[in-house]
Order: C-alpha cells, then sequence, then structure tokens
C-alpha cells in the first residue's frame, strides 16, 4: 500500500527500518467458521420438523437472516481489525501510511533530520502517547498498542532515527 | 492517521445530555440505561401482581369489577367481576416481566457494563448496533404498555391470553391490542438479537491480547451463552408469532384445525423459544454469583472449567426439553417420556454449579455484605424452585400439577427468588464501581431480609394452594383456598415495601452515598478487570489493552 501512496516519490534504496502496527482480532478464522456451522447446525432443529408444511417458509427467512446477520457482524469485525498503520524510514525520507478498512488511507511523509519523536507518558488521551513531528503536521502512532508497546516503539525508532540522521562517514581504512 | 491530540482527553467537547443518554455509542452508559428502563417496567408490573394480590387476598371479586376497578374495596356497592381486565393484567406483568425486565436488565444492563471491561475490551464490537439494541428495546415495551390500553377482547381494553399468547383464543381476541402486542414482541426480538450479536462478536473476537477463553472470567462466559441462546430461540418465537400475524389478520390457517392447521404447532414453536428463554434468565444470573461468592469466600471459584461447560451444557440442553411444558395437550407415550428423561438431564450440570459454589465457600473466608447474602439467599431458594421443577418434570405428576399455583410456585421461586437475587447481588455489588458511591450497609441488609421474608411468603404458600388443586390464572377461588391465599397476599406486601425502600436505597445511594475511593473497594479477591479501573469508571476504558498481568492472577 506504501507503494501506492509514495508512487514515484518512494526512495531508491533498502529502507533503514520498517514496522507494521495492528490492532488485536481473538477469533481465529478457522473458530469463525466452526461458530457458524454449529450455529447452522443448531437452528436445523426448529426446521426440520417443519419441513413439508407451509410453516416453514415463515420460519426460514428469520433463521436464515439470523445467520447472515451473524456471519456480516464478524466479517466487519475483521474488517474493523484491518486498521493497520505501516512505517518505513529510509535515510531520505520517513513514511507513515495508515489504511483504514473503510475510510481513505491516510499517508505522512518528512524527512528523517527534521523530525521529532515524542513521547509523552501522562496527559495525553492514552498513556505513552506516541507522536511524530514533521513537513507541518504532528501525528499520533499506535493508538491501538499497549502503552509498553508505545514506550518500546520510541526507544526503537528513536535508535532508528538518530542512525538515519548521522552523517555517511566513510569506512575506516 | 488521525492528526495528534496533544491536549489531554477532557477537552473533547463535552457532550450534551441529549447527545450523550440519547445517542449513546459507550456500553458503560447503554448498559445503565437498560438497568434504569427495566427497573421502571419492573415497577409498573410489580403493581400489576400487588393489585393482583389484593383481588385475592379474599375469596370473592372486590377489585376487579367491571362497573370500574377499585382500589378500596368497598363492600356497599355491587361488583360484578371482570374476568377480562384480570386476564389483561395477568398477561401484562407476564409479558413484561418475561421480556422487557429480567433480561434487559441482566443481559442488556449488566451485559453490555461489565462483559468489556472484563474482558479487556474498549467497548462492544458494534457500538452504535448497541445503542440500536437498546431503542428498539424501549419502543418494544412501549408498544407493549399500548397494548394493555387499546381496544382488544371482550368490547374491552387489552388482551387477556396469557404471555404465551397461545392459539386459538390469540388468533381469534377482538380488537387491535393483540396486534401491538405481537409487534411489541418483534421489536423486542429484533432488539435481543442484534445485542446477542453484538455480545458474541465481542467476546470472541475482541478478547485481550492472552486472554483465551479457558482464561476468561465466569460473568462473560455466562453472557455468551445467554447470546448464543438468544440467537438460536428469539428467530423460532419471532416466526410463530408472524404465523400469529398472519392468522389474525391475512386469513392464514396455521393454528388451525379447519384450514389444515394445528394449535398445538404454535405450543411447540413458543416453548422452543420458551424453555430456552427461563435460561436465558437465569444463566447471567449463574455468572453475577461465581463473582460475588468468589470475592466474598475470599477464594477463587472452584472448578473454573466444569463452570464453564455446566453453563454450557445447561444452554445446549435447554434446547430440547421444551414439550415438558405441555405434558397435557396429547402427545404421545413415547414424546412424553422422552421430554421427561431429558428436562431430568439439566439437573446434573445445575447440581455440579451448585456444588461448586458450596465448594468454594468450604474452606474460604466468609464475609456477609449485602451482595453474599443475596447470594447465599439466590443459592438455597434456586435450588428449592429448582427441586420443585423436578417433581414437575415427571409427566404423570404434571397431569396433575399443570395449570395449578403448583407451578406458579415454582417458576416464581427460580425467576423471583432465583434471577431476582442475582440483579440485587450484582446491583449492590458493582454500585459503587458504576457511580463511585457505595450504598449504606445496614439498609441493604434490612432490604435483603424485608425480601427474603416476603418473597418466601408469599410464594411458599403457593405450593399448598396447587397441591390442593387451586388453578392458575383465575380471578377468583372457592373458599376453600382462602387461608393460604390471605398469607400469601401480605406476603407480597411485605414483598413490595421492601421493593420501594430499595429504590430508597438506590436513590440515597446515587445521590448522597459514601464516595468510594479505591478501585477495588471489595478486596484483593475481587479480581476481574473491572477492579483494576476507577469507580466510576472514565469514560473510555481500555483504548490501551490490558496485558495479562493486570487479569491473569498467578498467585490464585
Amino acid at each position: 500500500m506504501t507503494n501506492a501512496a509514495l508512487g514515484a516519490a518512494r526512495p531508491e534504496g533498502v529502507p533503514l527500518a520498517s514496522v507494521i502496527l495492528r490492532p488485536s482480532r481473538s477469533l481465529p478464522r478457522r473458530g469463525f467458521a466452526w461458530l457458524l456451522l454449529i450455529t447452522w447446525a443448531l437452528l436445523l432443529l426448529p426446521l426440520i420438523p417443519l419441513l413439508g408444511t407451509a410453516a416453514l417458509w415463515v420460519m426460514l427467512p428469520f433463521l436464515l437472516a439470523v445467520l447472515l446477520a451473524l456471519w456480516l457482524s464478524f466479517e466487519r469485525s475483521y474488517r474493523d481489525g484491518e486498521l493497520c498503520e505501516e512505517l518505513i524510514l529510509w535515510p531520505e525520507m520517513i513514511h507513515v501510511h495508515r489504511h483504514n478498512p473503510r475510510a481513505a488511507a491516510q499517508s505522512w511523509q518528512a524527512s528523517p533530520y527534521w523530525t521529532r519523536l515524542k513521547l509523552t507518558p501522562e496527559g495525553g488521551p492514552v498513556e505513552n502517547y506516541l507522536t511524530l513531528r514533521g513537513n507541518g503536521r504532528e501525528i499520533e502512532l499506535g493508538a491501538f498498542l499497549s502503552p509498553e508497546e508505545r514506550a518500546d516503539l520510541y526507544d526503537r525508532l528513536g535508535d532508528e532515527l538518530a542512525r538515519a540522521r548521522a552523517p555517511v562517514h566513510p569506512a575506516p581504512q | 492517521m488521525a492528526d495528534a491530540a496533544v491536549h489531554t482527553h477532557d477537552d473533547h467537547a463535552k457532550k450534551s445530555f441529549f447527545t450523550r443518554w440519547f445517542m449513546s455509542t459507550n456500553h458503560k452508559d447503554i448498559g445503565i440505561l437498560y438497568l434504569f428502563t427495566a427497573a421502571t417496567l419492573g415497577f409498573v408490573s410489580v403493581v400489576f401482581t400487588v393489585y393482583m394480590r389484593m383481588e385475592l387476598m379474599n375469596p370473592g371479586v372486590q377489585y376487579f369489577c367491571a362497573e370500574g376497578a377499585r382500589f378500596i374495596a368497598d363492600a356497599s356497592r355491587e361488583c360484578t367481576p371482570n374476568g377480562h381486565f384480570w386476564n389483561v393484567i395477568i398477561t401484562g406483568h407476564g409479558i413484561l416481566m418475561m421480556f422487557f425486565v429480567v433480561i434487559p436488565a441482566l443481559f442488556g444492563g449488566f451485559g453490555n457494563y461489565f462483559m468489556p471491561l472484563m474482558i479487556g475490551a474498549p467497548d462492544m464490537a458494534f457500538p452504535r448496533m448497541n445503542n440500536l439494541s437498546y431503542w428498539m428495546y424501549v419502543a418494544g415495551s412501549s408498544l407493549a404498555v399500548i397494548s394493555l390500553l387499546t381496544p382488544g377482547g371482550d368490547g374491552q381494553l387489552g388482551s387477556g391470553v396469557g404471555w404465551v399468547l397461545y392459539a386459538p383464543l390469540s388468533v381469534r381476541e377482538g380488537g387491535m391490542s393483540m396486534d401491538f402486542a405481537i409487534f411489541a414482541v418483534h421489536l423486542s426480538g429484533a432488539s435481543s438479537i442484534l445485542g446477542a450479536i453484538n455480545m458474541i462478536t465481542t467476546f470472541l473476537n475482541m478478547r485481550a491480547p492472552g486472554m483465551t477463553l479457558h482464561k476468561t472470567p465466569l460473568f462473560p462466559w455466562s453472557i455468551f451463552v445467554t447470546a448464543f441462546l438468544i440467537l438460536l430461540s428469539l428467530p423460532v418465537l419471532a416466526g410463530a408469532i408472524t404465523m400469529l400475524l398472519t392468522d389474525r389478520n391475512f386469513g392464514t390457517t396455521f393454528f388451525d384445525p379447519n384450514g389444515g392447521g394445528d394449535p398445538i404447532l404454535y405450543q411447540h414453536l413458543l416453548w422452543f423459544f420458551g424453555h430456552p428463554e427461563v435460561y436465558m434468565i437465569i444463566v447471567p444470573g449463574f455468572g453475577i454469583i461465581s463473582h460475588v461468592i468468589s470475592t466474598f469466600s475470599k477464594k477463587p471459584i472452584f472448578g473454573y472449567l466444569p463452570m464453564v461447560y455446566a453453563m454450557v451444557a445447561i444452554g445446549a440442553l435447554g434446547f430440547v426439553v421444551w414439550a415438558h411444558h405441555m405434558y397435557t395437550v396429547g402427545m404421545s407415550l413415547t414424546q412424553q417420556s422422552y421430554f421427561m428423561l431429558a428436562t431430568m438431564v439439566i439437573a446434573v450440570p445445575t447440581g455440579i454449579k451448585i456444588f461448586s459454589w458450596i465448594a468454594t465457600m468450604w474452606g474460604g473466608s466468609i464475609e456477609l455484605k449485602t451482595p453474599m447474602l443475596f447470594a447465599f439467599g439466590f443459592l438455597f431458594l434456586f435450588t428449592v424452585g429448582g427441586v420443585t421443577g423436578i417433581v414437575l418434570s415427571q409427566a404423570p405428576i404434571d397431569r396433575i400439577y399443570h395449570d395449578t399455583y403448583y407451578v406458579v410456585a415454582h417458576f416464581h421461586y427460580v425467576m423471583s427468588l432465583g434471577a431476582v437475587f442475582c440483579i440485587f447481588a450484582g446491583i449492590y455489588y458493582w454500585i459503587g464501581k458504576m457511580s463511585g458511591r457505595q450504598y449504606p450497609e445496614w439498609a441493604g441488609k434490612l432490604h435483603f431480609f424485608t425480601f427474603f421474608i416476603g418473597a418466601n411468603l408469599t410464594f411458599f404458600p403457593q405450593h399448598f394452594l396447587g397441591r390442593q388443586g387451586m388453578p392458575r390464572r383465575y380471578i377468583d377461588y372457592p373458599v376453600e383456598f382462602a387461608y393460604w391465599n390471605h398469607l400469601s397476599s401480605i406476603g407480597a406486601f411485605i414483598s413490595f415495601a421492601s421493593f420501594v425502600f430499595f429504590i430508597g436505597i438506590v436513590f440515597y445511594t446515587l445521590k448522597f452515598g459514601k464516595r468510594v475511593t479505591e478501585n477495588s473497594y471489595w478486596g484483593e479477591y475481587a479480581d476481574s478487570l473491572e477492579w483494576t479501573v476507577s469507580s466510576p469508571p472514565p469514560e473510555h476504558t481500555f483504548e490501551t489493552l490490558p496485558t495479562p498481568d493486570m487479569w491473569d492472577k498467578a498467585h490464585h
């Protein structure tokens, strides 16, 4: 998705660092399949005795509607879970791309040299509020992570940004 | 990504009253809305019962008069019994309690408030649909009340068909009151189904990282089982009442033998929903009781996995026993035998739970605070109601007891003295957490003792009346039944007084109660995640997901 966002502006060369952040979803897809299967099997219970009667046609739409609603709701929940932030760092550019499930994607890039990373332990919307300031904007990062994960990310990113800012020296002879 | 919001969270514009309470997407606020609405409708339903018990206090009809209903008996004026009005009031009591009071309070109220907190989720999976569920519930209950006041059967207002709405009486009931009642149940059913989908998605897909299903506390599990029961049984009810509607208004004959239909089909469909319904009423209560008993015995629950799977078993078995409500309709011997045996099997997982709660208390350090008193009361009284249920499960015995006061006594023991005790236990346990203020302990204990005495005095004598043959749903009775009816009515008045006192306790606590300072004011053995947030919790909780050290207490 970053390729789509940056297109021709994507720097050459291998990035120094790249991080992908996403929210947690606790039911694996296999579990979802089992859930639907069990629900369908149990919904058959009231349906089978009605086979061959007119009453079947009144009951069937309600049962199908419930099964459909369950399927749709989990699909929607998984889609909400597709919220994802990708951060890529080159020596000449830092790029953060946020993929929103149902809204337009958001994108930000700046020069790493002038980018400021800030961790606000208290007083922000969440504990250990992590922000990046650059290119005239300040953006938040990893709002859906835990505070410890954000503190960790702050340390790692700080190191990587320092590396990106360092002037290039020729290798020692 | 959202542009940085460096200012503190309080800075987002304070919501207006209308936005906060009418357009809520906050599971805690919606839970509170459900609790207050259920309490109001519960009060209405209780007032109906007080009026009924006034009538049944003495033989003869003194209050439900065709000349005009009275609140003060007047022997000098004639009182022609108004059987239709009586039927309307008992129907209203049943419909309100079964659809609009107990489940909204336990599942919609406590379920919405505490299930996301206990699994460490920031809110329900679909917060706006949550709000829709609540307002559909309000709409449904409004229709139910309107139904009582709309032209109905017998040339009077309201439908007198019993909360189960059996065909052919409900098909033939005149007027439009019955159709309003059907729509009320449709709306309430849709509200419940959407709510159940919300709960299932949240429970399965939004648990905090590391919280596997087998580490999830018992109350969220109870809500999950209940949600599944709702998901599977409400569509069948919807189908059944839709067929009633078409039989009434569009000339179909699903339940009319003259057109090839069968009234017993309605009963099968209704009770296929109706039996899981009573488990929906009690299973969230089981969850609350587990938390309360564990906290006040200062011990973890005995046998976590058996408790979980006992609830699952009760839920699953609840689907295959429905016709024990229909032993007298003419089913074959084989059918009756099957349902009898299946019903008896449910006693096993239920017994496992009761023994586990007792084992939890065994060797624990018991503190008899008000929630624990209600839990103790629940344990004993639900068992009493359960054993009369076993008696009724025996088809030949039910042949005699069906539609007598023995049945009325049984289900009021398990529901009024079971589920309602669970609701009160939950309120006293969590009111400090929800409001930040604590109730006066002496008042809670006084409420418990008066309600315990009142409710038992109301319903225990009804076992005798049933055994002596008094039928249910009648406005009057032969004079031989007078003694126990009189006592039962006195019990009802004591219970009502205790309920009014309880309302006073709630208002006092919310306005003047002592402020709660600690997050976990019941001590360290209240260890599910709601006890890690402040009292009351902030508007947004767990925007940062909790870590296992917060809920996976290794020292247990």
